[in-house]
């Protein structure tokens, strides 16, 4: 039971990123920087818990910010360029943050025990979890109601004016600015959700696994970050969730009796798939088939 | 800094522009691939060092010179590079970039495991040529496998320019770079020049791959994701599409990074490399060498 618990809680922190990326794509931009962002959640959640001895809570909260207001801030200068050269830049952000990271030392003495983050071996004994008592269960409890208030926020924000705008943005740029949209605000604003979005991810991510080090958050993850939305497909917040299932719960943990294979599998699959559905698993063509089987239903049952 | 200092700092800046040959090559094949299809390919790096492997497992049973190695590494790295193009672009509508973004990604990982699981993750030693020639210049010494690696860098620098600009083949790469729908109005067929671009940059990639194992001395799967970071980095700083820009900024990425490593270590460099990358973005975010109507 512990294993598919932990299994929903690995889901849930992926979904958190995935949608973090899914923000930023949605203006059109590849962002390979959702790592950096996730590892600093990380660390400022896991140092204000073990350090500190902040509250869950809080930490996160305070994660998000700071790791939203990096995004604001790397926002500016790297928007400014776009397609490759943003995916370059935003990749050589989120690789800087992790040689950070590889060469952060911060640690205090408690009862004759070194804690804190500790360069390449990491941050250890993250512990917030097992010392306030909380079980599997309520540990991917609490996970996923961060992801459902998250993509509840995200969904309305599609369809509210917000989202339009965002779109708009991502579609055609130059359409966009002429009908008086701010591109490099709704950019920025973009980035910045995502990374308020990924530095909550990372907290969480901290704390279940209790130990964090920086070969975690290398560019893999930053792809897997984007991978999932753009397999997914972008027309909502769950194709995101489909394709983290997918992804994790499918090809990496269902997949494991096929051993060495499985990695294989993986990569192959992926491709696949893209080959396949290039718009992503959902597209706006799975909603309307949904929307119209739904409906026919219907229509029969009052019939 | 004393006298010493200062000779070890050339050293290190020397060894390391020699090395920066195989950037440049890189950086060519992800710019080379970009100029044509304005698409990006991810998995180059992984498949340059697959063509590495690929050319040690053809000659493991054959007795051969290790300079056949660099041969059969260009050929494998060549139909590699075709294949790319096959399974990770010819049936993915191009109108929607971030489609083959992900599938390269997924090939990277594919040809990564592929490596993996044909050699169980063990790094395999690589035959390097030259290794006991030391060319002496005062104070300096030159490692012969750098000059030789530096020195066939630089032919197929020269022989790609050539393809370029002197053949047919090139012209209709460049026609297509410049305007799609005006080349293909002159009976340029968009999907053989594109194969084509894909089976030269693979051989390019193949080459560079040899490269690396010959300099480093071994070839490990763990190469793929830092070069493909690296090859990315150079192709911004030499600006997008340019081959010189390509070759100068992988010499200088080659260069700086070696001499951050003597003065600040091997866990700081690529730290520094980023920070260059930023510098650039920040004060010249076309690149050395933006052409005129750079646009995404």
């Amino acid at each position: 039971m512990d294993f598919y618990l932990g299994l929903i809680q690995i889901i849930g922190v992926h979904t958190l990123l995935g949608l973090s990326a899914y923000c930023v794509l949605h203006t059109g931009q590849v962002s390979l920087a959702q790592a950096g962002f996730f590892a600093v959640g990380a660390y400022v959640a896991g140092m204000l818990t073990v350090l500190a001895h902040w509250p869950i809570v809080p930490a996160l909260l305070v994660a998000g910010v700071v790791a939203g207001s990096l995004a604001c801030a790397v926002g500016f200068p790297a928007l400014r360029v776009k397609g490759l050269m943003l995916v370059v830049a935003t990749a050589a952000f989120g690789e800087a943050v992790r040689l950070f990271f590889f060469n952060f030392n911060y640690q205090l003495e408690r009862g004759g025990f070194h804690i804190g983050p500790h360069g390449g071996e990491g941050f250890r004994q993250i512990r917030y979890f097992p010392e306030y008592g909380w079980s599997t269960l309520e540990v991917a409890a609490f996970i996923w109601v961060v992801v459902v208030l998250t993509m509840a926020a995200l969904w309305w924000m599609d369809r509210s004016r917000a989202g339009a705008v965002l779109r708009a943005v991502g579609e055609d740029e130059v359409a966009a600015q002429s009908s008086g949209i701010n591109v490099t605000v709704v950019k920025v604003s973009a980035m910045t959700v995502g990374g308020v979005i990924a530095g909550i991810g990372g907290g969480i991510f901290a704390h279940y696994t209790t130990h964090i080090e920086h070969i975690q958050f290398g560019i893999v993850l930053a792809t897997f970050a984007v991978a999932y939305p753009i397999l997914g497909g972008l027309s909502n917040v769950f194709g995101t969730l489909i394709a983290v299932i997918f992804i994790q719960g499918f090809l990496i943990e269902g997949l494991r009796f096929m051993g060495d294979w499985r990695n294989l599998l993986f990569g192959g699959l992926i491709v696949l798939a893209m080959n396949v559905r290039p718009r992503g698993l959902i597209d706006a063509g799975t909603i309307t088939l949904v929307k119209r089987l739904v409906f026919r239903s219907k229509e029969r049952a009052s019939a | 800094m004393d006298f010493l200092d200062l000779i070890d700092a050339l050293q290190s800046l020397a060894d390391g522009v020699l090395f920066g040959a195989t950037y440049a090559l890189l950086g060519i094949g992800f710019t080379l691939i970009f100029g044509v299809m304005h698409k990006i390919n991810l998995s180059f790096a992984a498949a340059s060092i697959g063509a590495a492997y690929a050319s040690l497992l053809i000659l493991a049973g054959v007795k051969a010179p290790p300079a056949l190695v660099f041969l059969a590494a260009a050929g494998c790295g060549g139909v590699i590079g075709g294949l790319v193009y096959l399974i990770g672009f010819r049936f993915i509508p191009l109108a929607n970039p971030l489609a083959t973004l992900m599938s390269t990604v997924g090939l990277l990982l594919l040809i990564d495991e592929i490596i993996v699981h044909t050699t169980a993750g063990v790094p395999l030693n690589y035959p390097a040529l030259f290794s006991d020639v030391i060319i002496r210049a005062g104070p300096f010494n030159l490692r012969g496998d750098l000059m030789f690696v530096f020195l066939l860098g630089c032919l197929c620098m020269v022989l790609l320019l050539m393809l370029l600009y002197r053949t047919r083949l090139g012209l209709a790469t460049r026609a297509m770079s410049q305007q799609p729908v005006a080349a293909e109005l002159c009976g340029i067929s968009n999907t053989k020049v594109n194969i084509l671009t894909f089976v030269t940059t693979g051989i390019v990639g193949g080459i560079a791959g040899a490269m690396i194992g010959a300099a480093i001395g071994m070839l490990s799967p763990l190469l793929s994701l830092p070069l493909t970071v690296k090859g990315l980095i150079v192709t911004v700083i030499g600006g997008l599409g340019s081959i010189p820009g390509a070759i100068i900024a992988g010499l200088l990425v080659g260069g700086l990074e070696n001499l951050f490593q003597y003065w600040r270590g091997v866990s700081e460099r690529d730290l520094y490399i980023m920070l260059l990358l930023f510098v650039f973005l920040v004060f010249r975010p076309g690149g050395l060498f933006a052409p005129a109507t750079a646009r995404d």
